[in-house]
Parts: structure tokens; C-alpha cells; sequence
């Protein structure tokens, strides 16, 4: 077998909270707990779960924007874990991330123009302003947005357009590999699906990687050849898209399925209602982490920490009751 | 007929730029009745936000709102003083913003954030029962361990945990208007319909009226009685959401609903259907509809004269010459 273009080996990271008279670290918070996957060049793979679970944590582990905490990460076999300096700014160029919050991630002092130059000066890409420029159009052209914008700034964009504008950055030193995180979630649907196809196209085009996180499972399905399903830090079930959606093993999956709102008034399926607080990612529960609003748990599931076990051909999930 | 609270009548903002003035918001009017939630549905740039940030008042240079009424029980917001406008503002109606980092303050802890607006609209509580309500309105949003949250700055939160703590902040002084732009977008979907129960459950208890605005048209046929559909400034069609859904009559409403990805049929190699071309550029309008280059069913009469909308059944109103006939679905 090849080698996969992204490999992760039990990955953590924890944030400190500060408290008390003298900030000394009371306590934390474990956003990413033990987390290992694969990925080829090529593929897609879907990330979904509950908000705050550590989506976007992980997305920027993988790229390196966050230390880890714990853990290894190999990119084509090399471990970049704590690379620095020249070879992480090479790596920078071929993993880019659009990031989750278009407005606080595009500095409201640059026209998009500039925004979008910023990285293609930074990486060397082109000699002379004039290819810059031609590049520049060509991106916009790409996403949908107009020449007329380049002069604008952020703020004077909707959320939608700002997105695209993150969208662009991301492919223009173009990267082998893309943190998606939440890229169509402020585009209605219309341009939404044209930021879809153009994702697909220029990964049949350039044999690009994504990770694609979002809480449109629709979406999700569409893009993804493998999706990963997390729960407060851990990875819960994975499995190709058409299998994990048809076939569903993990309780959580099920709820998140069931919970989808339908295009359609009359169309109000029986949902499955989660009880139960949101555990904290501070104080997490014992045993399974969903144990405490899970519709099937026994008193095993307060103890037993599931592993992260086969139940059908490649696809695994981790509980102990299915 | 329960009765209108908030009634927008021919609005419309514009913005002056270096390049030149366009208008964002162009004659448009709908109306909210208590205990009712109207939909606002369309391409992105349309001019959703920039149609709520009008009814707030909240719209800064270089926009200026041109022209228009918006009569909130009867008085018109837009000839009221600042300060009389701030006293609505978050008290009588409240507002989700679109992005929660525009709005909630990098340098306070959410906490004090929450607590400072219910100080600021209930002045009666003290500072202690003001930091019980602030807690008590993270936890019913689904903010895990909310007493050690409470002292947490935005940039600790993930995106779905700052987009609770903007809706704590809003419905924390049980508004009679809420405007919701873009209100779930960050939340996974259990955590989604959790937090629209709620905003339901609200809106009953408080017999509030709801301006929802959101891409996700299953959150739009799940929640809203009527919807308006807007394109470039402008609303282009407005009905039930049975209408919208069943009955669409302008084809860009068709094209969005075309554009939905479809459960169970998606696959990796489909294309997902989408509506050719673009917007057009709001500084420079074409005469007539301006749907009208992307349009399947274009005439000439459609490049020549803006269509009027138009009545077609029940509250129904399109603005197309040339709508589609009824579907049996
Ligand atoms: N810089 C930070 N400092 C402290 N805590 C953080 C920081 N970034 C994230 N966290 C915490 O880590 C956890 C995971 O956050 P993350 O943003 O990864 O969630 P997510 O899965 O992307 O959620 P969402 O779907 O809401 O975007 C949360 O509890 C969050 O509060
Ligand atoms: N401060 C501003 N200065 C200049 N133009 C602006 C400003 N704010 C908004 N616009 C423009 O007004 C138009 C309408 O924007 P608005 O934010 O209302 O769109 P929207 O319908 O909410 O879109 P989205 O779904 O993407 O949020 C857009 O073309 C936008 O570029
Ligand atoms: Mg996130
Ligand atoms: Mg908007």
C-alpha cells in the first residue's frame, strides 16, 4: 500500500484555563483526546460532531497552527510534528486551511487585493506583479466574486462573499492538502452548490486532499469519500460516506441523522431527542463520554472506555453495545 | 388576525462607495405578526442582513437609509431619537448577528458581556441575581459547565459556542421582536434543533414575532409560516412557506430549491444542480428584472421593465412576468 498523504497518531491538545489569585493553571480543556486516522491523496474525508467537540482544534493541529499537545503527525511519511522555520513555512504552502469565522480571519485593514497577494508574495510564487495581478483575477473569476471587489475591504462585503474571499486565499499558493472548516455554511445554496462543484472539480483537476468539517451532513455526504463522526475530543465512528449514513452503528450517529431538518413543511420525521446536559470538555464524563444522554447505556458504559473497534468492514465505531 | 407588530414599508438603504452608490435594500415590505416567524431566504449579497441591520438601526457610514417606514407597534423607528432607539434596541427588539465575533467583545469574558446587557434592560436586579440569570441563560442555550464558561473570552469558544452565547445575550430580556440572521449556521444539528425549540418556545411564552433569516431551507420549511425571497435588494417573491416550497412562481426560487443536495441521492460524482451565471453587479444594474440573464423562461418584456409584484393567490406575491403555472407535487 502508499503511503497516505496525512497520517495522524493519537493526537491531543489540551487548552489550559487560567484562574485563582495567581492565573495558575486550574484546570482544562481537553478539545482533542487520542486521535488517529489516515488520509490518501485524493480523498476526501468528512468530520462532523457536536459543536465544540474539536473539529476545527483538530483541523488546526493537522496543519500546524496549534502545537499538539501529544501525538504524531506524518505528512507523506515525514514526521512534521515539530518542524520549524523554512520547512514549516514550505508546509504552510501545501496545507491551507478556510477557516470556520470568515470576518475574523480576514484582516479588516487590507482590500481583498491585497488579501489575497499577501500569500502569493510570502511563498515566491510569481516574479512580477502583472502575474500576481492575473493570478489574483483568475481566483476571484474562480469563486465567483468580482474584479470590482478587489478594491474593497472586508467589511463591506456579506458573509457569503467574505467566504469566498477565504475560499481564494486558501487556493492560491495552490496546496496539496485543504482544512475545510464549515467553507459553505454562510452561502446560501445556490452558490453554496457552485463552491461544491468547484471544490470537486479542482480535486479531480489537481488531486487535491480535503478535510472537509461541517454540520450539513447533506453536504457532508455529497463531498466525502470517508466521513468521521466526534464526540467531545474523540472520534466515536468512521466509515466510507454511503455506508456510515445508510448504516449508522454508534447511538450519536443516529441522533445526528435523525436530528437533519427536511426541505419540505410537511415532512417532520421522528427525531431521536438528546437528553441530558452537554458534558464539558473540562470535567468529561467517565466510561463512554456520551454514556450520560445515550438512549441504550447500561451501567457498563459509566466505566468502560469503548474502543474504537471494527463492526463491519471498515467501519469502526466505539460502543460497547452495538 | 393577530395583530401586526412590526411593518416595513418601502425600505431602502443605500451605500456610497469610492466607486460609486448602489442601493443594498430596494423597496422592500413585509410585515411581522406577534407569535408569527417570517422566513428571509436568498442569494448571498442580497441584501438579508443589510435589511435587518435597516430595522435596528444599525447601519453605518457609508450607508444611509434613504427612504421608507418601520413601524414597530404603530411608531416609526426610523424618527426616533439615538436614544430612544437604544432603549428598543435589546430590550423590546433584539438581534443575533450573523457573525458572533463582530459582535460579542474580544476583551470581556461572556460572562460579563451577559450580565452587563441584562444590568443595562433590567435595572432593577442586582449584581448577583444578574450573574444567576447570565448563567441560567448559558446553560439554556447548551453552554456545557457554564459557571466555569462564564469566565471565558470569546477567542476560547468554539464557533458554535460563541453563536449560543449571542443568542443567550439576545433573548436574555425576553424581546418582543428577535431577529435572527444566520442564527444556527455554527451548531450541529442535534444542538440546532435544541436551540430553535427553544427560540419556539419563546416566542409562544412571549407571543413575540421573529424575522428568521438562514440558507438552510429546512430550517426555513421547519420554522416560518411565511417566507420572502429576496434577489439583488430586492424581494422578488413572498408566501406561505407552502407556497414557497409546493407553488414557487419566480424561477429563482426554483433554482434555489433545485440547488438543495438531496439526502440519500447524493453521489460522488454528481454534479449538484446550481443556477447558471451570477448576481449582477448592484452598481450597475441591468433595465428590467434583474434575474433576467440567468433566467430560463427570459422574454423581451423581462429586459424591458422591472415586473411588478404581483398578486397570485391567498398572501402570494411574485415578481415575475412570466411565473411558473402550478406544480402538483
Ligand atoms: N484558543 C483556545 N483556548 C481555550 N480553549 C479553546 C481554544 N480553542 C478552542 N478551545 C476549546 O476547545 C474545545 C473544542 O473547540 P473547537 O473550536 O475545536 O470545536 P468545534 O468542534 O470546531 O466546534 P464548532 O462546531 O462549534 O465550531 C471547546 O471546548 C473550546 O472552548
Ligand atoms: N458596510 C458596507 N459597505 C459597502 N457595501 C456593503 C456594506 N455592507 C454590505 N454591503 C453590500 O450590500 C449588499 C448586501 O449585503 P448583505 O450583508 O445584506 O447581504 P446578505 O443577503 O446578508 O448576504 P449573506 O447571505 O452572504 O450574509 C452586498 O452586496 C454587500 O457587499
Ligand atoms: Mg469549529
Ligand atoms: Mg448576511
Amino acid at each position: 500500500m502508499s503511503t497516505p498523504l496525512l497520517k495522524v497518531e493519537n493526537v491531543t491538545k489540551s487548552f489550559p484555563i487560567h484562574g485563582g489569585l495567581f492565573s495558575r493553571e486550574v484546570a482544562s480543556v481537553k478539545a482533542v483526546q487520542g486521535i488517529s486516522f489516515e488520509i490518501k491523496k485524493g480523498e476526501t474525508l468528512g468530520l462532523v460532531g457536536e459543536s465544540g467537540c474539536g473539529k476545527s482544534t483538530l483541523g488546526r493541529c493537522l496543519i500546524r497552527l496549534h502545537d499538539v499537545t501529544s501525538g504524531n503527525i506524518f505528512y507523506n511519511g515525514k514526521d512534521i510534528t515539530h518542524i520549524k522555520g523554512e520547512e514549516l513555512r514550505e508546509m504552510r504552502r501545501k496545507m491551507q486551511i478556510i477557516f470556520q469565522d470568515p470576518f475574523a480571519s480576514l484582516n479588516p485593514r487590507m482590500t481583498i487585493g491585497s488579501i489575497l497577494e499577501e500569500p502569493l508574495i510570502i511563498h515566491n510564487l510569481f516574479e512580477s506583479a502583472k502575474d500576481r495581478q492575473d493570478r489574483i483575477s483568475q481566483l476571484i473569476d474562480l469563486v465567483g466574486l468580482r474584479r470590482e471587489h478587489l478594491n474593497r475591504y472586508p467589511h463591506e462585503f456579506s458573509g457569503g462573499q467574505r467566504q469566498r474571499v477565504g475560499i481564494a486565499r486558501a487556493l492560491a499558493v495552490n496546496p496539496e492538502l485543504i482544512v475545510c472548516d464549515e467553507p459553505v455554511s454562510a452561502l446560501d445554496v445556490s452558490i453554496q452548490a457552485q463552491v461544491i462543484n468547484l471544490l470537486m472539480e479542482l480535486q479531480q483537476k489537481l488531486g487535491l486532499t480535503y478535510i472537509f468539517i461541517a454540520h450539513d451532513l447533506k453536504v457532508v455526504e455529497h463531498v466525502s469519500n470517508r466521513v468521521a463522526v466526534m464526540y467531545l475530543g474523540k472520534i466515536v465512528e468512521m466509515a466510507e460516506a454511503e455506508e456510515l449514513y445508510r448504516n449508522p452503528k454508534h447511538p450519536y450517529t443516529k441522533a445526528l441523522l435523525s436530528a437533519i431538518p427536511v426541505p419540505d413543511p410537511r415532512g417532520k420525521e421522528e427525531r431521536i431527542i438528546l437528553t441530558g446536559d452537554v458534558p464539558s470538555p473540562i470535567n468529561p464524563p467517565s466510561g463512554c463520554h456520551f454514556n450520560p444522554r445515550c438512549p441504550i447505556a447500561i451501567d457498563d458504559c459509566k466505566t468502560i472506555v469503548p474502543p474504537l473497534e471494527e463492526k463491519a468492514k471498515d467501519h469502526v465505531a466505539a460502543c460497547i453495545r452495538v | 388576525m393577530s395583530e401586526i407588530l412590526l411593518d416595513v414599508k418601502n425600505l431602502k438603504t443605500r451605500f456610497n462607495t469610492d466607486d460609486g452608490t448602489f442601493r443594498a435594500v430596494d423597496d422592500v415590505s413585509f410585515n411581522v405578526k406577534r407569535g408569527q416567524t417570517i422566513g428571509i431566504v436568498g442569494e448571498s449579497g442580497c441584501g438579508k442582513s443589510v435589511t435587518s441591520l435597516s430595522i435596528m438601526r444599525l447601519i453605518q457610514k457609508p450607508g444611509t437609509i434613504e427612504g421608507g417606514q418601520v413601524l414597530f407597534k404603530g411608531q416609526d423607528l426610523l424618527k426616533l431619537s439615538d436614544e430612544k432607539m437604544r432603549q428598543i434596541r435589546g430590550n423590546e427588539i433584539a438581534m443575533i448577528f450573523q457573525e458572533p465575533m463582530t459582535s460579542l467583545n474580544p476583551v470581556y469574558t461572556i460572562g460579563d458581556q451577559i450580565e452587563e446587557a441584562i444590568l443595562l434592560h433590567q435595572k432593577e436586579l442586582s449584581k448577583a441575581q444578574a450573574r444567576e440569570r447570565a448563567i441560567k441563560m448559558l446553560r439554556i442555550v447548551g453552554i456545557p459547565a457554564p459557571e466555569k464558561r462564564f469566565h471565558e473570552y470569546p477567542h476560547q469558544l468554539s464557533g458554535g459556542m460563541r453563536q449560543r452565547v449571542m443568542i443567550a445575550l439576545a433573548i436574555s430580556c425576553n424581546p418582543e421582536l428577535l431577529i435572527a440572521d444566520e442564527p444556527t449556521t455554527a451548531l450541529d444539528v442535534t444542538i440546532q434543533a435544541q436551540i430553535l425549540d427553544l427560540m419556539r418556545n419563546l416566542q409562544k411564552e412571549f407571543n413575540a414575532g421573529m424575522i428568521l433569516i438562514t440558507h438552510d431551507l429546512g430550517v426555513v420549511a421547519e420554522m416560518c409560516q411565511e417566507v420572502a425571497v429576496m434577489y439583488a435588494g430586492r424581494i422578488v417573491e413572498y408566501g406561505t412557506v407552502e407556497d414557497i416550497f409546493y407553488r414557487p412562481k419566480h424561477h429563482y426560487t426554483r433554482g434555489l430549491l433545485d440547488s438543495i443536495p438531496h439526502f440519500e441521492t447524493g453521489h460522488k460524482l454528481d454534479q449538484l444542480k446550481t443556477i447558471p451565471g451570477m448576481v449582477p453587479s448592484l452598481y450597475n444594474l441591468p433595465v428590467g428584472c434583474r434575474f433576467q440573464d440567468r433566467c430560463p423562461a427570459v422574454q423581451n418584456d423581462c429586459r424591458q421593465t422591472y415586473p411588478p409584484l404581483e398578486n397570485m393567490r391567498g398572501i402570494h406575491k411574485a415578481a415575475c412576468f412570466h411565473p411558473i403555472s402550478d406544480e402538483v407535487k
